[in-house]
């Protein structure tokens, strides 16, 4: 047990050193961008008709701390991130935390909604694609994977907002109807969110189980060759007791390895899935920031708190898999 | 009444490069409280041959029409082949009435299941018990096979144990049921020589307590000289010679085996060159016509590549498959 928190304790500290590795990244890129956020903020003040001097930006570099060294200002940001405080945005001027408040939270929820979906799917199919013999079955699946693989899901939902608009006139964008979209969370609020939800869900884990299906083939194709499933046929165990209990069981954990790739992969997906379904969520944000109105802030912000949803599940994973692969507790406990 | 009864065993694999014949019209048997020694280099078909007598290859193998496995039980004859996956009588061939220690220990049992497990899965399987005294008797049968702490071993995991532990544990688990029938591929070579000794005097001593039938099967001559009652010498698929062990090493009559002899040390005179059969073993995509040996044969003769010789009964209850031989043994 002792050596159990250790490694527990060892993990969580590698996943903080990323974090706080990918933070300094982030950081620097957002330093790289030209011109910083006082300029930013007095040249869009200019553009809306102010008066503007250098003195003016010179002070409010003072103002927002930006005169200090490079590192020092690094230490103030990341020590302020981890207790969930980003500062103002650039442009517009309002808490960072305030603003991506739950917008956050949804992201994250619908990456992993995703996520769930994919595997629920793809860990029964995909066992039984690597046992069936069924030639039809077994292309019928391939063809389904193919073009889970080779649709991007971006044309994927370009296509069912077009079928939708054109056959019931509603293009199925936003996660909230007008009623609902400032208002409180009530039941209702909820109903109307998880009848919008599925879409970018199911868009989302559309690539993800297509990619998860392949993974869990591939590994129990692999794990049912091995001797010690005709070792167990041999000893008499037969049907799915020998399916599950032997290469199912034992293709769990590098399953569960994968599960923080494809997060990754998911995430990587989110900003432009969410800017077609206009998804006012993290995702849609995150472009709005960088592509639009370059508020580095904000877009700090928002890379940081995805990067840490993949610290977070690569962390998790890893402490299931010391738990339930004898081998690795095994490589733990010395 | 024989225990085992092969008669024509003919199995082929679809492969990619297409379909290749891996035991081709075998034939033997085999007694209650009797050791077979299966022989033959790399290759030659003996690990497709045990499993076929549980009807374990994979989905690719074909077996002819003529092939059959009868399995000779107090109460019924089971005919091994016909057997559908995950019926009654396949659990009684399977771990029951059969069992198989395969070639590595180490693959053999689930890297993440603890060895009790598996023990007790397989007697609750195949025994109306309770878990519990499955335990009970899986924990003194790994203390029969000498492995000490066995319940501490009960619950450790294959990788956790040493290369002969692992074979020991193997051993208790196969003979766990108290199987009619034992095949053993290549238990021993894993294994450096001192446990190598250990592990066949304690197999011959629970076979001959159990009564069961073994098969043992090795490339090593002189393991066979050790254990076995009887030989069958195998080569690319075919059954080349067959008969009581004394006879055949003192005296083999198939040149195949008569080169595998002449290819071990001899301790009475270790200068002696070591003569290894000469070539190498054709690949299964290319099986010579006639006798499947005549391409390494130093006999041999016109007639050995037109027609392939018959297993015919020679002297001292052995039998060859092999036209000179039985020229010069007058075959019956
Ligand atoms: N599933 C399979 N598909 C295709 N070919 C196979 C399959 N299993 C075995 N073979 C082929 O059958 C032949 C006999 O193999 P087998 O494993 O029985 O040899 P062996 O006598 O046990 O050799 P070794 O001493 O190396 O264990 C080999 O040529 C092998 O390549
Ligand atoms: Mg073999």
């Amino acid at each position: 047990m002792y050596q159990f928190v250790r490694f527990a304790a060892v993990r969580a500290s590698l996943a903080i050193f990323t974090l706080v590795l990918v933070s300094f990244i982030v950081f620097s890129l957002m330093e790289l961008v030209p011109g910083d956020c006082a300029e930013r903020y007095l040249a869009f003040k200019n553009s809306q008709g102010a008066q503007i001097s250098i003195a003016d930006i010179e002070a409010e570099r003072v103002r927002l701390g930006l005169d200090k060294p490079y590192i020092q200002r690094w230490g103030t940001w990341i020590i302020n991130a981890f207790q969930g405080e980003f500062g103002d945005s650039c442009i517009l001027r309002l808490n960072i935390s305030q603003l991506l408040g739950q917008k956050i939270w949804l992201s994250v929820g619908i990456c992993l909604a995703s996520l769930l979906v994919a595997y629920m799917i793809a860990v029964p199919v995909g066992i039984i694609a690597a046992t069936s013999r069924n030639p039809y079955l077994n292309n019928g699946l391939r063809l389904v994977s193919y073009l889970g693989l080779a649709l991007p899901n971006f044309l994927l939902a370009l296509m069912i907002m077009l079928f939708s608009t054109v056959m019931f006139g509603d293009s199925l964008t936003g996660l909230f109807s007008k009623e609902y979209r400032d208002a409180d969370w009530s039941y209702d609020r909820v109903m109307d969110f998880l009848s919008h939800v599925w879409l970018p869900v199911f868009i989302l884990g559309w690539s993800a189980t297509a990619f998860a299906i392949q993974t869990v083939r591939a590994l129990m194709s692999d794990e049912i060759s091995k001797l010690y499933v005709t070792a167990a046929a041999a000893r008499g165990v037969s049907g799915s007791r020998l399916l599950l209990r032997y290469p199912a069981r034992h293709a769990l954990s590098p399953i569960i390895n994968s599960l923080g790739f494809d997060l990754n992969r998911i995430f990587n997906e989110l900003p432009i899935v969410a800017l077609i379904l206009t998804l006012t969520e993290a995702g849609s944000l995150l472009i709005e920031s960088l592509a639009r109105s370059n508020d580095q802030q904000l877009a700090g912000a928002i890379i940081f708190f995805l990067t840490g949803s993949i610290v977070a599940i690569n962390f998790i994973t890893d402490i299931l898999l010391a738990v339930i692969d004898p081998r690795i507790r095994h490589s733990i406990m010395g | 009444m024989t225990l085992l009864d092969v008669k024509n065993l003919t199995l082929q694999f679809d492969t990619d490069e297409g379909r290749i014949t891996a035991v081709d019209d075998v034939s033997f048997e085999i007694n209650p409280g009797e050791v077979l020694g299966l022989v033959g280099e790399s290759g030659s078909g003996k690990s497709v041959t045990a499993k076929s007598l549980m009807h374990l290859n994979p989905p690719n193998a074909v077996y002819s029409p003529e092939s059959s496995i009868t399995l000779n039980l107090e109460d019924q004859s089971v005919d091994v082949l016909s057997l559908r996956q995950g019926s009654q009588d396949m659990q009684i061939v399977r771990g029951g009435s059969i069992s198989m220690i395969f070639q590595e220990p180490m693959a053999s049992f689930a890297p993440a299941i603890t060895i009790g497990d598996q023990m007790v899965e397989q007697l609750v399987l195949h025994k109306a018990i309770s878990e519990k005294e499955a335990m009970k008797i899986s924990v003194e049968m790994l203390e029969r096979v000498g492995i000490s702490d066995p319940s501490e071993r009960f619950n450790q995991y294959a990788f956790e144990l040493s290369g002969g532990m692992r074979q020991r544990a193997m051993i208790a688990m196969a003979l766990s049921t108290r199987p009619k029938l034992l095949i053993a591929d290549e238990p021993t070579t894993a294994l450096d020589v001192t446990i190598q000794a250990q592990v066949i005097d304690l197999m011959k001593d629970l076979v001959t307590d159990f009564n069961m039938g073994i098969i043992f099967i090795t490339h090593d001559l002189g393991v066979i000289a050790q254990t076995a009652d009887r030989v069958a010498v195998m080569y690319l698929g075919k059954l080349v010679e067959q008969g009581p062990v004394r006879n055949v090493i003192r005296d083999p009559a198939h040149p195949y085996t008569q080169g595998l002899l002449n290819a071990l040390p001899k301790l009475e005179d270790l200068d002696a060159p070591l003569t290894p059969v000469p070539g190498d073993i054709p690949s299964p995509l290319e099986r010579p016509p006639g006798c499947v040996f005549h391409t390494r044969c130093s006999a041999v003769e016109d007639r050995c590549s037109l027609s392939v010789p018959e297993m015919k009964a020679l002297d001292r209850k052995r039998s060859a498959a092999c036209f000179v031989a039985a020229d010069q043994r007058g075959a019956a």
